[in-house]
């Protein structure tokens, strides 16, 4: 359903763990993106109702896509993709 | 904490055409330049680069504007310019500009500020745009060509203007099937453009090089037309589109179903004025230029001592405005702090290319029916889950001011700090699709930071 559009060159693989599942990234990647290429949209559970939220501006404008890193709140698609981060959805747990 | 505070003689906000072409120039004459971006590599959005390492594979041509668009980003690498890429600046005083970088509170002192932070998408609410997949046409813009993320395999493209066609190309040179693109104005309302295209070289290349690759791709733009819902089960499966009348507003009756699982809806851009309202810029607002606009005078001075702005903070109007008006605003500068003069090709410049912009733009100046997508329990304001009915309710309690309307329900109260629902926020509460937005309430920290950036910061001790 997403995938890498075909690239030349070259970047690290990176591992990091969203929601207790590793996720393999490139290094570059911000988390939203890295997350939407291995097909996870849903990145924030909203504020009153729960619902499911992802990407809406990918610029760092609409902070919809808050996740948890570390156990900081960040914008997942301002935040570059580190080895070793723990990524938790944002939002009502 | 020695390096928490860094001191240039300009800082600039913004990486994008604007803020680029200002500080080379700057630098260029052997001024120290500080430019502050909150993407992770200069281009803005509109010239956004892959990350570093890699480079686009496909054959897919790219529009005659990025020729200009790597020369900039070519010239801003060679520049003695220290970019500072991933900074939020959340509050600001003539000559400092505190910002977040990379988890610490930091400080730029500075003799002139140039405010290039550019624009962000307008939204116009419909029944399940909160659903994942649905998202602005910048987003798609920005996972194609900035990360070379594939949005999906089944792609409708939405909204109205120029901005449409680019989006569609990058969807394309993605490997996604566009199933439909969708503006809404009229291919009549839309052709009082044409004269402002046809007789402006760089943006007639630009026009044609949009029609060739659409006519070989086979998409045809349907005029006349947009997203009516969205509907799937925790992300977008299907959309609901149909015709709208020349104002915008919905022809229910008109709907058919197609499936599909990316959204992408570009109503326009709304200029970010916000920091330019903090440091005290005067404004005003401009229907076709996306919004509240930041004035400034003929050498892109705002009304604060030392505080230039350029590109689309001044209102919306593309890469070659906001490059013009960057090496404006360096000139000036230059004039200011060296003597040089001006030169008159450089404000002419300025001029004759916002002159072109606002004269396509006006023939997409947001359309007041959209409005009525809007159900009563379509959300409006995301960061808080308020729904249409509540922020009527609100307006007709608590009278129909931003302000009013936000106190009354909360809209525009959360981390985005209305600048996804402000736009439309009165239009939707009021019912009057054609009601402006107040001036823009801006307070600090301008973006949510860590509590301890705004206790750590430094050097406001004795100055503020």
């Amino acid at each position: 359903m997403s995938g890498r559009v075909p690239m030349h060159g070259e970047r690290e693989l990176v591992q990091f763990s969203f929601e207790g599942q590793e996720v393999t990234a490139w290094a570059g990647d911000s988390i939203a993106m890295a997350l939407w290429a291995e097909g996870s949209q849903a990145l924030r559970n909203s504020s009153r109702d729960g619902e499911p939220r992802g990407v809406l501006c990918n610029m760092g404008i609409c902070y919809e896509c808050l996740v948890v890193v570390d156990g900081v709140t960040m914008r997942a698609c301002t935040t570059p993709v580190k080895a070793g981060m723990q990524v938790a959805r944002g939002g009502r747990r | 904490m020695s390096d928490a505070i860094l001191s240039a003689d300009v800082g600039v906000v913004g990486a994008g055409p604007g803020g680029m072409a200002a500080a080379k120039e700057l630098a260029r004459a052997g001024l120290r330049v500080v430019v502050l971006d909150e993407g992770m590599r200069a281009g803005g959005q509109i010239f956004r680069q892959l990350p570093v390492g890699v480079t686009a594979a496909g054959d897919h041509a790219e529009p005659p504007s990025h020729d200009a668009g790597h020369e900039l980003l070519h010239d801003f690498a060679a520049a003695d310019v220290e970019l500072v890429s991933g900074a939020t600046v959340w509050d600001a005083a003539p000559g400092r500009l505190w910002f977040e970088h990379d988890g610490r509170s930091r400080l730029l002192e500075c003799h002139h500020i140039v405010l290039a932070p550019g624009a962000y998408d307008r939204c116009v609410p419909f029944p399940g745009w909160t659903l994942p997949g649905v998202m602005t046409a910048g987003a798609l813009q920005v996972m194609v060509r900035g990360f070379g993320v594939v949005p999906g395999r089944r792609a409708l493209v939405v909204g109205s203007g120029p901005l449409l066609l680019p989006t569609v190309t990058s969807l394309l040179s993605a490997g996604v099937e566009v199933v439909a693109a969708l503006e809404a104005s009229s291919r009549w309302r839309a052709l009082r453009a044409a004269p402002a295209i046809v007789g402006n070289a760089a943006r007639r290349r630009e026009a044609t090089f949009y029609a060739k690759a659409l006519w070989r791709s086979g998409v045809r733009l349907q005029w006349g037309r947009t997203v009516f819902a969205c509907e799937g089960d925790g992300r977008v499966q299907r959309a609901i589109v149909g015709k709208v009348d020349a104002s915008g507003r919905p022809r229910r009756g008109t709907e058919r179903t197609i499936e599909v699982d990316v959204v992408g809806a570009g109503f326009g851009l709304v200029p970010s004025v916000e920091l330019g309202v903090l440091l005290g810029a005067e404004t005003r607002h401009d229907a076709a230029r996306g919004g509240h606009c930041v004035v400034v005078d003929d050498q892109q001075r705002t009304a604060t001592k030392s505080v230039f702005a350029v590109g689309e903070i001044c209102g919306v109007g593309g890469a070659e405005v906001a490059r013009a008006e960057g090496e404006l605003a360096a000139a000036a500068i230059l004039a200011e702090t060296r003597g040089a003069p001006v030169p008159d090709a450089r404000s002419r410049a300025a001029m004759r290319e916002r002159r072109a912009s606002d004269a396509m733009l006006r023939a997409f100046a947001p359309l007041p029916g959209l409005v009525e997508l809007a159900r009563p329990d379509t959300i409006v304001c995301r960061c808080e889950d308020v729904r249409l009915l509540a922020a009527q309710q609100a307006a007709q309690l608590h009278g129909d001011s931003h302000r009013a309307i936000k106190m009354g329900c909360r809209a525009g109260m959360g981390p985005c700090q209305a600048r996804i629902c402000g736009p439309s926020l009165q239009a939707l509460a009021t019912g009057d699709g054609a009601r402006a937005m107040d001036r823009p309430i801006v307070q600090v920290p301008l973006k949510p930071v860590r509590a301890a950036t705004i206790e750590q910061a430094p050097g406001r001790g004795a100055t503020t």
